[in-house]
């Protein structure tokens, strides 16, 4: 098995490091990537207390596995991939988004990295609401799915 | 006829449960759901940052496929919602 894709419910679990470095982790590899996004603490010069995120679980997954794929199939068959998505309610700090990758060499280690975060970003139906310290929230805006013939 | 929506992010303001039951002439298609979403906005959350949506959002089948404009919809047919998508 060389993809491993999972949307975590982070009230209930943690996004760990130490298991995508395990997953990843091959002697055909030179290389490892790995990506971590955070919920940080300002927005906009808002001050942000916490995220949560909302998903639609099932295309969420048939998207993190479609992108995985393609990331191999784009720069290396052999690599190793992780992806791990956070769901729910997640203070400042929490890791949102880990993204491992194991290849056989720096540059498409670093290539799969980066091509995953922004498919992720462009592909999966995941939406942020923000938590603010006066209280207030916000859904956050995004990037439309609507077929762009339509607009 | 009646679909039932499926609410996901910004859209869930429109319901306190995570769908939202829609009443439909028979023989509509999703071009039709967004005039009825339009109405609903303009009415009740006028005030809320959801004007764009029913332009800006797609929608998916059962098969968590997006469908188009024409796409004709069934009585009691379950389709979701997907507002513009920013993860990561």
């Amino acid at each position: 098995m060389s993809i491993h894709t999972a949307l975590v419910k982070i009230e209930e679990e943690k996004i760990s490091s130490e298991k995508a470095k395990k997953f990843i982790v091959s002697e055909k590899n030179g290389a490892e990537s790995i990506f971590i996004g955070r919920v940080r603490n300002e927005n906009s010069g808002k001050k942000v207390t916490a995220v949560t995120y909302d998903a639609h679980d099932q295309a969420v997954i048939k998207s993190f596995q479609s992108i995985c794929n393609d990331a191999k199939n784009k720069f290396d068959k052999h690599a190793k991939i992780f992806l791990e998505h956070a769901k729910g309610y997640a203070p400042v700090g929490e890791i949102s988004i880990l993204i491992a990758v194991g290849s056989g060499h720096r540059d498409e280690a670093f290539k799969i990295c980066r091509y995953i975060l922004e498919e992720v970003k462009h592909q999966s139906p995941i939406w942020k609401k923000e938590h603010y310290a006066d209280g207030k929230e916000e859904w956050l805006p995004g990037h439309s799915l609507r077929p762009k013939k339509e607009i | 006829m009646e679909i039932q929506l499926k609410l996901y992010g910004s859209s869930k303001v429109l319901s306190d449960k995570d769908t939202l039951n829609i009443q439909l002439p028979n023989n509509s298609n999703i071009e039709k759901v967004r005039d009825i979403l339009t109405k609903i906005i303009s009415e009740k959350y006028s005030k809320s940052n959801l004007k764009n949506l029913p332009k800006t959002a797609a929608f998916f089948s059962e098969k968590d496929e997006v469908v188009n404009d024409n796409y004709k919809l069934k009585d009691k047919e379950f389709i979701s919602i997907i507002p513009p998508i920013g993860g990561g």
